[in-house]
């Protein structure tokens, strides 16, 4: 049985498609000098030639219980952030970070929310005005592709086209980013070290 | 240190032994270091400044101790169950349930100071440091969702002897309209009843001809209760009770007391969010304005050894807070009324700013007026006193002020003429 050539292109096409949004890298992250390895954000380091639009999608980052919720939340370039306060008492957000302009977003109700655009990278910490022990991190990375490692140090990032890329590890507690190339193919592995 | 050692290996053992003997000669303090512990949260979410509370700090304590909005929520500590919840579908049958605390509900505020007096004769130190001052041992939580506690054991140095006390209340908080105080209390119109500054306010320490004075701390029994105001903004709070005149049980007669405040604007009396919504916003924010009053009568030196006196009391208040500044003012009234001679009447008033220069550190400046008698020829004395308090770390304060009397400067700058450094720590 033969098929014409451009229904054969197009299946090629399509299997290189499907491939290449396949792919994922996983992993372990270990946070040497720290109790637990939580909170380490594995991500795709920004790559020559490509952009991504700021999605339209807002993210959400709450105050419950005196804590910021998640502790840390990678977002891309461009992402908005709405601050939610779940709780009966008073938060305020701000951030002592230039990066971010040094946003302080007041006070608000409980239930309700205010937004802040998080245009350039940055680690912007988050503090509280009321509650000084109260710390969370908005990572601002260029690239859609990141995870944060759980509590053992694993991670997934999915949907990672095949390909050659700079992988960096953030940790909220350690200066210093890990950097490593990695090739990834279909589902690849990569574990990766942080000493505080 | 080994011979010092030596020297008061007896103190403690004395101290213990005699404790039980002095009651109330020192005054509660309000940094409770436990609390932080058990919502593993800052002093600066109920303190100004400690002892000073901020807005929170008060709707907390309106609260019975307790978060606003679901204390079980915030609190990072779980309980000792002392009976399961069900166990109130079985009552009279069994002991109501209740809890303790999870942690050890303890705490320590240590006191040091070193004082300097301008003019003194020669054979008189002009300088003294008080390290220790006075040591506090505090404990404070609650007991289940209706009962609460705060107490301490506290050992004062003061001029050269050593005093204790170790007053402790225990409340029930039926709801936060109606509350119920047994124990020893402070009954003070001043606004958040305790000075930033080493130096009390002058309405509190006033003295009747029989040495009575609202700053001691005495037991008996108070009904308080608060509530927010309208859009949950502001509110109002009121306490009266009966408690023992000075000198402890040796009285028969008892004073009473009442007081009433009300907010306008700032957070709830009882806290919340409602209505909160803000640009700006700091632990020491709260713009609003409170007023009060103050009412107290009672009967002094019901005993052999004095005449009987009797006392009425009347107060007015103001806390105004707008932004990083704070107004305060109280006017007192004290007329004293003993048999078989004139009525004294006692005027003392104060006005007090204070303002946020950094959240760390805070700019204070008092200014007051104490006339023991208004009837007579005698000028009022007048004091002023600048300070500064700095907030080293959240629990250590430095603080440091200048006391300046004013009218008839030369006659009192001998005795009164002083600077004040003071180093609190509470952990």
């Amino acid at each position: 049985m033969r098929f014409p050539f451009s229904v054969t292109c197009a299946a090629l096409l399509l299997a290189a498609s499907s491939a290449a949004t396949a792919g994922e890298l996983k992993g372990m992250v270990k946070v040497i000098g720290m109790k637990h390895s939580a909170d380490a954000v594995v991500y795709i380091e920004a790559i020559a030639g490509r952009t991504f639009p700021a999605p339209t999608a807002h993210v959400k980052m709450d105050q419950k219980n005196l804590v910021f919720l998640p502790h840390v939340l990678p977002v891309l370039q461009g992402t908005t952030v709405d601050f939610v306060n779940s709780d009966a008492v008073l938060h305020n957000v701000f951030s002592p970070d230039k990066c971010c302009e040094q946003f302080n977003l007041g006070s608000w109700p409980q239930g309700q929310s205010r937004s802040y655009a998080f245009k350039s990278r940055c680690a912007a910490t988050l503090l509280c005005k009321v509650h000084p022990e109260m710390e969370g991190f908005v990572l601002v990375l260029p690239t859609p592709w990141f995870a944060v490692s759980d509590r053992t140090g694993a991670y997934s990032i999915k949907d990672l086209p095949d390909g050659a890329y700079t992988v960096k590890v953030w940790h909220p507690k350690i200066k210093k980013e890990v950097t490593q190339p990695v090739t990834v193919a279909g589902v690849t592995s990569a574990d990766f070290a942080l000493k505080k | 240190m080994e011979a010092w050692r030596k020297q008061h290996r007896l103190v403690l053992p004395v101290l213990l032994l005699f404790v039980p003997l002095l009651i109330g000669v020192v005054n509660s303090a309000r940094a409770i270091p436990a609390f932080s512990r058990k919502y593993q949260t800052s002093c600066t979410t109920c303190h100004y400044a400690f002892p000073q509370l901020n807005a929170f700090g008060k709707a907390f304590r309106n609260n019975g101790y307790r978060y606003p909005g679901g204390d079980e929520n915030f609190r990072k500590e779980e309980p000792v169950s002392l009976g399961s919840e069900a166990y109130k579908q079985v009552w009279p049958d069994a002991i109501w349930p209740s809890d303790i605390p999870g942690t050890s509900p303890l705490a320590v505020h240590a006191i040091g100071q070193y004082e300097m007096k301008f003019h003194q004769p020669d054979s008189v130190a002009r300088s003294v440091f008080e390290f220790p001052g006075a040591v506090e041992i505090l404990y404070a939580g609650t007991l289940g969702d209706k009962f609460s506690f705060f107490g301490e054991v506290a050992v004062e140095t003061e001029g050269g002897a050593v005093e204790t006390g170790f007053p402790f209340r225990l409340e029930l908080n039926q709801r936060p309209g109606f509350n119920v105080v047994l124990g020893s209390f402070v009954v003070d119109p001043t606004p958040g009843h305790r000075s930033l500054i080493p130096t009390e306010f002058n309405v509190s320490m006033l003295e009747s001809r029989n040495g009575w004075m609202l700053h001691e701390e005495k037991p008996g029994l108070e009904l308080w209760g608060a509530g927010n105001g309208s859009g949950g903004r502001g509110g109002w709070k009121y306490q009266a009770g009966v408690m023992e005149g000075q000198g402890g049980d040796a009285g028969r007669d008892k004073d009473v007391f009442a007081q009433v405040t009300y907010k306008v604007g700032g957070l709830g009396e009882l806290g919340g969010t409602e209505g909160q919504a803000s640009q700006t916003s700091a632990f020491y924010r709260d713009n609003s304005v409170t007023v009060g009053g103050f009412v107290s009568s009672g009967r002094v030196g019901a005993d052999l050894f004095a005449d009987k006196e009797d006392l009425t009391v009347v107060a007015g208040t103001l806390d105004a807070w707008y932004e990083r500044a704070i107004l305060n003012a109280t006017a007192m009234s004290m007329n004293s009324r003993i048999g078989g001679t004139p009525d004294r009447k006692s005027l003392a008033w104060y006005a007090q700013g204070q303002y946020v220069i950094y959240p760390w550190l805070i700019g204070l400046a008092r200014y007051e007026s104490t006339d023991e008698d208004t009837d007579d020829a005698v000028d009022p004395q007048t004091t002023l006193i600048p300070a500064v308090a700095g907030m080293v770390r959240a629990n250590v304060k430095l603080t440091l002020q200048y006391v300046r009397p004013i009218s008839d400067y030369d006659a009192r700058k001998a005795d009164e003429e002083r600077v004040v450094a003071k180093l609190d720590f509470s952990l």
